[in-house]
């Protein structure tokens, strides 16, 4: 995250009179957030509803004039919350079914014939898994050569 | 037109395939040389995978556009979030070599590369760039004159613009241009670009999420649209799936949730049910029922040349 970037972004709210959450839900304040992670408390918002609250809309980004948008905030606090094992539970579920299937959801067959539709082509998901092997080995490596 | 794969996601396939059903339609009658590849796997979600690791999040994006880079085709999906999920990992990695170079390392253990040169586009700006709305003003057997209805964007057809760089992504056009091909009045109003807020539902919020659903609705009732129209699976589940259940609990908006391939599919000629339309669970009839209405009614020009043939008029 960049802090310089970020203390540019809590003087400004340009985003704040678009931003569909801090428009629709009472008690969404990114302003407070922020505040908190540039004094360097930010613990206490990792278990908060607030950080998921933001929907990744982008509009804050667009608005912005430094095409920054506070969403990168909430995306850093996400991140650090589920290092830690904080999720919401949909997202856990979510999660696991990914790494484990490289999908979201299996296609509908049944449905599938009934509406004549060819059948889905072969998956990714043994590749996918390899490929997850390999980034697990090769942060395994970057850390142990840190330690050395 | 160069060949392009299909990128169907997740969504579509495993909880709407009607939309499958209407999208291949659509493609197969414009002939568009779309293709059906092995080995994708899911986009993957922003939402939840970017923010958990973004690492995974940047390796699966790359091996999906790796699979369409080697064939050397382009890439299309009627999803929103697949295409603004692949193009902001495209973007990314194509601004910093010293990271694509990172994840072509592990890519190419598994035999890929990642070269980042197939275009990834939505089909609402694809129709509206590469085929050409005149195309699609040619190709329809019957348009909606008559009908009026609200264009929900999806916030990710269009944002990241820096990813994306298919529209204006404040005040966007394309959707907009592509109903007014089909003849189509697009309405305007306040909550026209508002975040459907399906993204509460995923994060365990589903009272909030209908908050958002309900703001939209209401407005669309008082302004008389006939139809909501999308282009988004997730936006599509927020709209149909909530306003279903809202409806169950007696309140009761009655706005059609209609898929843009559905809606170029009726004015391609084909029937409601052929289309899968007659899956959604809140009821299109209205819709179809109006637009049938018009149909009954004698074509403007009418008038004109019954003035101008008859014993006189030669």
């Amino acid at each position: 995250m960049n802090f310089k970037l970020l203390e540019m972004c809590s003087k400004c709210g340009a985003c704040y009179n678009i931003c569909p959450s801090a428009l629709n839900l009472p008690g969404y304040d990114p302003r407070a957030v922020i505040a908190d992670i540039l004094e360097g408390n930010y613990e206490k918002w990792l278990t908060h509803k607030s950080i998921w609250q933001c929907l990744e809309c982008h509009y804050c980004l667009e608005i912005c004039y430094q095409h920054y948008g506070f969403e990168s905030a909430m995306t850093a606090m996400r991140t650090v919350a589920t290092k830690k094992g904080i999720y919401p539970p949909q997202v856990k579920r979510g999660w696991d079914m990914f790494a484990k299937t490289s999908r979201l959801g299996e296609p509908a067959l049944p449905a599938r014939k009934k509406f004549g539709l060819p059948e889905p082509k072969a998956s990714g998901a043994d590749e996918f898994k390899r490929l997850m092997a390999i980034l697990k080995e090769s942060r395994e490596k970057a850390s142990s050569g840190e330690e050395k | 037109m160069k060949e392009f794969a299909v990128f169907w996601g997740c969504t579509i396939q495993t909880r709407f395939p009607f939309i499958e059903k209407s999208t291949r339609m659509v493609l197969d009658s414009f002939a568009l040389p779309h293709r059906d590849i092995d080995g994708f796997t899911c986009c993957p979600e922003k939402s939840l995978v970017n923010n958990i690791d973004h690492a995974a999040f940047v390796v699966t994006a790359a091996r999906n556009v790796a699979l369409v880079d080697e064939l050397d085709y382009d890439l299309v999906s009627p999803c929103t979030g697949c295409v603004s999920n692949l193009a902001t990992v495209k973007c990314e990695l194509n601004a910093n070599p010293v990271e694509k170079d990172e994840v072509n390392s592990m890519l190419k253990e598994v035999g890929r590369e990642f070269t980042g040169k197939a275009k990834l586009h939505h089909l609402v700006p694809f129709f509206h760039d590469t085929v050409g709305l005149q195309t699609v003003k040619q190709k329809i057997k019957r348009d909606f004159s008559g009908m009026q209805v609200a264009l929900h964007y999806g916030c990710h057809m269009i944002r990241p613009s820096h990813a994306l760089k298919n529209d204006n992504p404040l005040e966007p056009v394309k959707f907009d241009n592509l109903m007014a091909a089909l003849g189509a009045k697009s309405l305007q109003f306040n909550t026209k670009l508002m975040c459907c807020g399906q993204g509460l539902d995923r994060i365990d919020e589903h009272e909030n999420a209908l908050h958002f659903a309900r703001i939209k609705l209401k407005e669309l009732k008082a302004i008389g649209a006939d139809a909501l129209v999308l282009c988004c699976p997730s936006c599509f589940l927020q709209f149909d799936n909530n306003q279903f259940l809202m409806e169950k609990e007696g309140e009761k908006f009655g706005i059609p949730v209609i898929y843009f391939t559905e809606l170029m599919g009726l004015a391609l000629g084909f029937e409601p049910e052929e289309l899968g339309m007659n899956n959604h669970r809140v009821d299109c009839s209205p819709f179809i029922e109006k637009w049938e209405a018009l149909k009954a009614r004698p074509p403007k020009e009418n008038g004109v040349q019954a003035t101008l043939r008859g014993p006189s008029g030669l």
